[in-house]
């Protein structure tokens, strides 16, 4: 008979030529060596990117060059596996995380199936647990007297160039988003080691360039896109015309005021790429609603810190960049924007590189008094947490109607959900602006899965990867816009309002993605307001 | 005892096969296989939704028009992950196989396997729609990469002037929406 049998079918599906990860691993994972394509991997940092990273002080990124994944040689420095192991012992030794993390992990297995990666390609190497494996293998190697002597029985391998090429792919394939740590019945943090991974890598120059650019605009300008200060204050006053044509409300902001009670620091996002623009317009009209005595910051110009996708020193330096702009303006406290990775930085690591930021006031609204214990260290505080707290104590009016176009669910970004328990604020907001529902428990607050793009993944040159990983988020998604007529996906990240809306043109077409503060905006009653039908809310083109 | 009660009476064994067959192309594919809620495990899940709706239509030699929804669930999947293009739609295939291994087996309905050409054809079919919607898939992902670029998001990094980016916000609206497919 012409029709192959299954058997044969099965053969030429599993290891026809251009097999990928379509084979059933017949191998050890340590044996399966990574192959780079045009897809899989994020394109390398610039070498002027890079030399100017190392110029800079208090910055370590050596070994500038041009160089591609895809080429045999990286073009490492010679002693390179000295660097990598000279590192990997100094981390040992500062923090105590990675010790007891690498020591540990009883391979319960709980973490496997857990990470979006993982549940969009099934790659073992994508197990969580394999993933600090990769790791962990060479620290049992060269750092435990187990290793030393069984070796590959004990799970100890050599540092290789194909090691580095695999943790090159792997702590790449994984957005920190600390999904897998909420299941370790051992707290142990994979997003740590990936962190720890990507460090090393530094040391020996090997980086992205999605992640470095942004990195030494934010260290050379105050934003991740190098915008110059009056550039900046150009697009804001930009929004301020179209809340203008909108509502007929002119509002007029100040920047690098000294002396106002509050500085404002969102990601830089929100003021020049759609859809954050709208949420940006939600602030303006917000704070013109209360009176708020705030200020932009044009050298503050960027909540977001590519720096802790890089290596702690970088993150600390970002960082401070916003306490340093604090203090020169001489405000009381700070009021943070939607973003994720600046709370994540902020709630976990701040106050051991740069705080307490003790010339600053324990944050108190200005408007209801309240006084905001939570962030008595950081003196900075969530947007959310602001605006719940004005919504509780009646000091907005807000008209649900206005957002009738809008059912919404809504995503918890890992950053804030994880890593700093920002979980009722947002859902109370959206209970008083807008009709949504909540995606499957199994998918939101502590377990929410990642957007699938964050930690310096998003973009473009990895559209299919990130688009496999985003799936999860996705699929969740899909069934309550199926369900519920859901059409539009909320949340409170600068980063995800860019990669959920490539996520969704993918996946589902019908839901747009806002920030919450832009149904805040849409909702609110100003006024003096001379505002038509606005049929699509801050969106409506006139 | 005639081919649809064959079907009725064999379809969840030939599903649950077709399924395993399908997840098997997977590296790490036991987890796939067990999990049964599909928001913790979305390929696993969706695949078996999808297989076990397409099943009944092919068995029942629907139309090309009525696959179409089961083959999206699926192809919109194995189009973007790392598989060539037959190793995307070559699973599908497979229920021939599987179906004609069934009823061979059971020597009652054994006969039957020379009544298949109808339930081949209908695979065939499906086999080459799913050939379509991947390359809508790619197209789709290949739109969604150029829009990201367009719509600004790529400023992250790359622009040179941001504000006058804003000011073609006309242009950029103008960009078609990613049809539905
Ligand atoms: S931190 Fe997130 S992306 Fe990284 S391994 Fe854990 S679940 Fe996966
Ligand atoms: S859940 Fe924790 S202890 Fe268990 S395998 Fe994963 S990292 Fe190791």
């Amino acid at each position: 008979m012409a029709v192959p049998k299954l058997e044969q079918l099965s053969k030429s599906v599993v290891q026809g030529p251009s097999l990928a990860t379509g084979a059933i691993p017949t191998k050890d994972w340590m044996d399966i060596p990574v192959h780079f394509h045009e897809g899989n991997y994020a394109y390398p940092a610039k070498k002027e990117k890079v030399e100017y990273l190392n110029s800079q002080k208090g910055l370590f990124f050596p070994n500038a060059r041009e160089w591609s994944p895809e080429d045999d040689d990286w073009k490492l420095p010679e002693n390179w596996k000295e660097i990598i192991l000279n590192g990997l012992k100094e981390r040992l030794d500062k923090f105590r995380s990675l010790k007891i993390f690498m020591d540990c992990c009883v391979r319960c297995g709980a973490c496997a199936d857990k990470c979006h990666f993982f549940l969009g390609t099934g790659d073992p190497k994508n197990m969580p647990v394999l993933r600090a494996e990769l790791l962990r293998s060479v620290y049992r190697n060269d750092f435990t007297l187990a290793g030393k002597i069984l070796g590959r029985m004990a799970g100890a391998r050599e540092m290789t160039v194909g090691v580095l090429k695999e943790w090159f792919m792997y702590s790449y394939q994984c957005t920190e988003c600390r999904r897998c740590s909420v299941f370790c019945p051992y707290g142990i943090d994979t997003a740590e080691v990936t962190m720890m991974l990507r460090e090393l890598l530094h040391l020996v120059g090997v980086g992205i360039n999605w992640i470095l650019e942004p990195a030494s605009n934010s260290n050379r300008t105050g934003n991740h896109m190098g915008l110059q200060p009056h550039t900046f204050k150009d697009n804001v006053d930009f929004l301020t015309d179209d809340i203008e044509n909108l509502t007929g409300i002119r509002i007029t902001p100040t920047f690098n005021r000294k002396g106002a009670e509050v500085l404002f620091i969102t990601p830089s996002a929100d003021v020049f790429a759609e859809p954050g623009l709208y949420t940006a317009m939600g602030y303006l009209l917000l704070f013109e609603a209360i009176g708020l005595d705030y200020t932009w910051s044009t050298y503050a110009s960027e909540g977001g810190n590519f720096g802790l996708f890089t290596n702690n020193e970088t993150m600390k330096k970002l960082n401070a960049k916003m306490y340093a702009e604090a203090k020169r303006l001489g405000v009381k406290w700070i009021l943070g924007g939607e973003c994720g990775h600046m709370w994540r930085v902020l709630h976990q690591y701040m106050d051991t590189m740069n705080g307490p930021a003790d010339f600053l006031e324990i944050p108190k609204s200005p408007i209801t008094g309240t006084v905001f214990d939570n962030a008595a260290s950081t003196k900075m505080v969530h947007i959310s947490e602001f605006t719940a707290d004005l919504i509780k104590n009646g000091k907005l009016k807000l008209d649900k109607s206005r957002n009738s176009h809008v059912k919404a669910t809504f995503h918890d970004s890992c950053n804030t959900s994880r890593a700093m328990g920002l979980l009722d604020e947002p859902r109370y907001i959206l209970d008083h602006v807008v009709d949504w529902v909540e995606m499957p428990e199994n998918t939101i607050r502590e377990q929410t899965f990642c957007c699938g793009s964050g930690t310096g993944l998003n973009t473009d040159e990895i559209m299919e990867l990130r688009m496999r990983s985003g799936l999860p988020r996705a699929n969740a998604v899909k069934y309550v816009h199926e369900k519920h007529d859901v059409n539009m996906l909320s949340c409170v990240c600068a980063i995800d309002r860019a990669t959920l809306t490539s996520l969704m043109n993918y996946w589902n077409p019908d839901v747009r993605v806002c920030g919450v503060t832009e149904l805040v905006g849409n909702a609110l009653v100003l006024e003096g307001e001379t505002r038509g039908e606005l049929d699509d809310g801050l969106r409506t083109m006139l | 005892m005639d081919l649809a009660e064959a079907f009725r009476n064999y379809k969840a064994k030939i599903v649950d096969r077709w399924v395993d067959y399908t997840l098997s192309t997977y590296q790490s594919s036991s987890f796939f296989k067990k999990e049964g809620d599909v928001f913790a495990n979305p390929v696993g899940g969706t695949i078996r939704e999808a297989l076990k709706k397409l099943f009944v239509l092919l068995s029942r030699g629907a139309t090309t028009e009525e696959m179409i929804a089961p083959l999206e669930q699926i192809m919109k999947i194995r189009s973007i992950q790392e598989f060539s293009p037959s190793q995307a739609v070559a699973p599908l295939n497979a229920v021939k196989h599987i179906t004609r291994e069934i009823l061979a087996a059971d020597k009652e309905r054994c006969h039957l396997v020379a009544d298949l050409y109808d339930f081949e054809f209908a695979v065939d079919l499906a086999v080459l729609a799913a050939f379509d919607i991947y390359m809508q898939c790619r197209e789709r992902l290949y739109q969604t990469r150029i829009r990201e670029i367009k719509t600004g998001s790529h400023i992250l990094t790359d622009s040179a002037c941001p504000s006058a980016s804003l000011k073609n916000k006309i242009v950029q609206e103008s960009i078609p929406k990613v049809e539905s497919i």
